[in-house]
């Protein structure tokens, strides 16, 4: 099929960093292979929602900024996350809402006004090639995106998607659902049976000291920079990490275990974040106010449960 | 039933996941087992558990909040774990070849490491390709294979500063492990040979030549053998 004959968008820039996500392969952690998706699994799944995609449907997740796109079809798009100050031919654009784009149109991000990722996601889906179940991008094990090789979106790359033959009412989420991106970020720990290895001491510190998040912050950890924890001496030998793990190395500068997060590790541990709260943490920049809070399992797993049950993930 | 069978402990790793630790040390019997586990975990309670991740003595298994509940799942751990036949001196599920060129060209920490073994250089070779190595674990970067046990006369510290980058292929030794880089990848370890094999290709089935149980032998080529190995395609096993 020639290019001409497919729809989609293409790359005018890729910004800073564009990733195609979804969310994330599962499966392949005891080959080394680490999740990837969506960082901020929130915003994703109601950009789907509001395009009555499903959920986990690859969308286009937009960090800091700066990439444009060309509409070489005409369909639906939806924009949550971060408020990166998105202009359709440079008509300013809210957040949170779906719209109609028909070949020509340019959308452009610009740098973040509020929150610091953005979700773009289209009617259907955006249709990239799966590698190993799943289009996310995972640059560090050269895996997913649109050349299934882990790299990021690309100045005239070109993503297929849909064409609706005709425009569909714009949708937009109620207020109420709409995450707040400004101000400290609270993440509620659940402690892990390591704790008993921590000292009564650096919990309480933990529980009461703020942190910063540190610009060494990336796809695989949020480094939190505060007043050291006394980390303890354990020989360990590496073992699987889970998503929002909180690890605290030698240096006492706890680090959170995100979406890139490598598959082994052999930190102690101080327990883990409700997931809902790295999503929050996600679209924070660095040098945000984070502090830590305790939950206990069974909250956290029934926020979660309605969470998932919710998207249907 | 042995009496070296490891008492089982369950830790909390998140809202989806439990840690299962086996005892806190090195057994050559355990990969095998926990390979064992894994495939009847995944085989038997696909519905519940979504993955499970073994490394040296631990099980990361990550399960579907919606589908069970910790407590559940630690007594379907429990149980299975009771019923698991634990062989001592379990032998490797597979042997694989793996060429190595120990040249010097492509082994810049080796005469270091024999000054600090108090070796020679070709001792140190002798020695590394004369064990059978087991994969404990397979982490860190996809097909990276953690293999041990390394020969006590080799063990050696990690550099003090890691090299920012190193090439696929290296062949590495630190303290009780030894490794070959599948991908270009920063590290720490002691690099002693090179291998043209490929350790992880996602569009192959397997993905990667061992999975933890397996072992893995050196085998010492040339650098003529290493470059004509490289020149038709990594192979496999």
């Amino acid at each position: 099929m020639s290019r001409e004959a497919i729809t989609g968008f293409r790359v005018v820039k890729p910004g800073f960093f564009s990733l195609l996500q979804d969310a994330g392969r599962s499966g392949y952690e005891h080959l080394g292979v680490t999740s990837g998706g969506a960082m901020d699994e929130m915003a994703a799944s109601w950009a789907n929602r509001l395009l009555d995609n499903p959920a986990g449907s690859t969308l286009i997740e937009i960090t800091a900024g700066g990439l444009e796109l060309e509409a070489r079809t005409q369909t639906m798009l939806s924009v949550t996350g971060g408020d990166l100050n998105l202009t359709i031919n440079d008509e300013p654009q809210a957040p949170w809402r779906s719209f109609w784009v028909s070949t020509g149109d340019r959308l452009r991000f610009a740098r973040p006004r509020i929150g610091f990722r953005a979700y773009l996601a289209v009617q259907g889906g955006f249709q990239v090639p799966a590698s190993l179940g799943s289009a996310a991008t995972v640059k560090r094990d050269a895996l997913g995106g649109l050349h299934q090789d882990g790299s990021a979106l690309r100045e005239d790359d070109f993503i297929a998607a849909g064409f609706l033959p005709e425009e569909q009412l714009p949708r937009q989420l109620p207020e109420r659902f709409m995450p707040d991106y400004t101000g400290p970020v609270t993440l509620n720990i659940i402690p892990g049976y390591q704790q008993n290895e921590f000292s009564k001491e650096a919990w309480r510190q933990v529980l009461k000291q703020p942190f910063e998040l540190d610009t060494r912050s990336d796809r695989m950890g949020a480094r939190l920079l505060g007043d050291a924890i006394a980390s303890p001496d354990l020989a360990m030998f590496s073992e699987g990490i889970s998503y929002a793990s909180v690890q605290v190395p030698p240096d006492g500068q706890p680090i959170v275990m995100l979406n890139d997060r490598q598959t082994l590790g052999g930190y102690p541990k101080l327990g883990n974040i409700l997931p809902l709260d790295c999503y929050a943490l996600a679209q924070r920049q660095p040098g945000t106010e984070v502090r830590f809070a305790h939950i206990g399992l069974m909250t956290a797993q029934q926020q979660m449960r309605r969470y998932l049950r919710f998207f249907g993930l | 039933m042995s009496s070296h069978k490891p008492t089982p402990q369950f830790e909390l790793a998140g809202v989806n996941a439990m840690l299962v630790r086996m005892g806190n040390q090195m057994r050559s019997e355990m990969p095998t087992y926990l390979k064992q586990i894994r495939d009847l975990l995944l085989r038997d309670y696909g519905e519940l558990i979504t993955q499970v991740t073994p490394a040296y003595n631990t099980l990361l298994v990550e399960y579907d909040p919606r589908a069970c509940r910790m407590y559940d799942l630690q007594q379907l751990l429990e149980k299975v774990l009771a019923e698991m036949p634990y062989e001592e001196n379990a032998s490797c599920r597979k042997l694989v070849e793996i060429p190595v060129c120990y040249a010097a060209s492509y082994a810049p920490d080796l005469e270091q490491v024999a000054r600090h073994c108090k070796l020679t250089t070709d001792e140190v070779i002798e020695i590394h390709r004369a064990t059978d190595y087991q994969v404990y674990a397979l982490g860190f970067a996809p097909g990276f294979a953690y293999l041990g046990e390394l020969d006590k006369r080799l063990q050696v510290p990690r550099l003090d500063t890691p090299r920012q980058q190193v090439p696929a292929g290296a062949v590495a030794i630190a303290e009780q492990q030894t490794a070959v880089y599948p991908s270009q990848s920063p590290g720490g370890w002691n690099l002693i040979g090179f291998s043209p094999m490929q350790w992880f290709n996602w569009q192959e089935e397997p993905m990667t030549p061992v999975e933890v149980g397996d072992c893995v032998r050196f085998v010492k080529v040339s650098e003529a053998e290493m470059k004509s190995l490289e020149k038709q395609g990594m192979p496999r096993t």
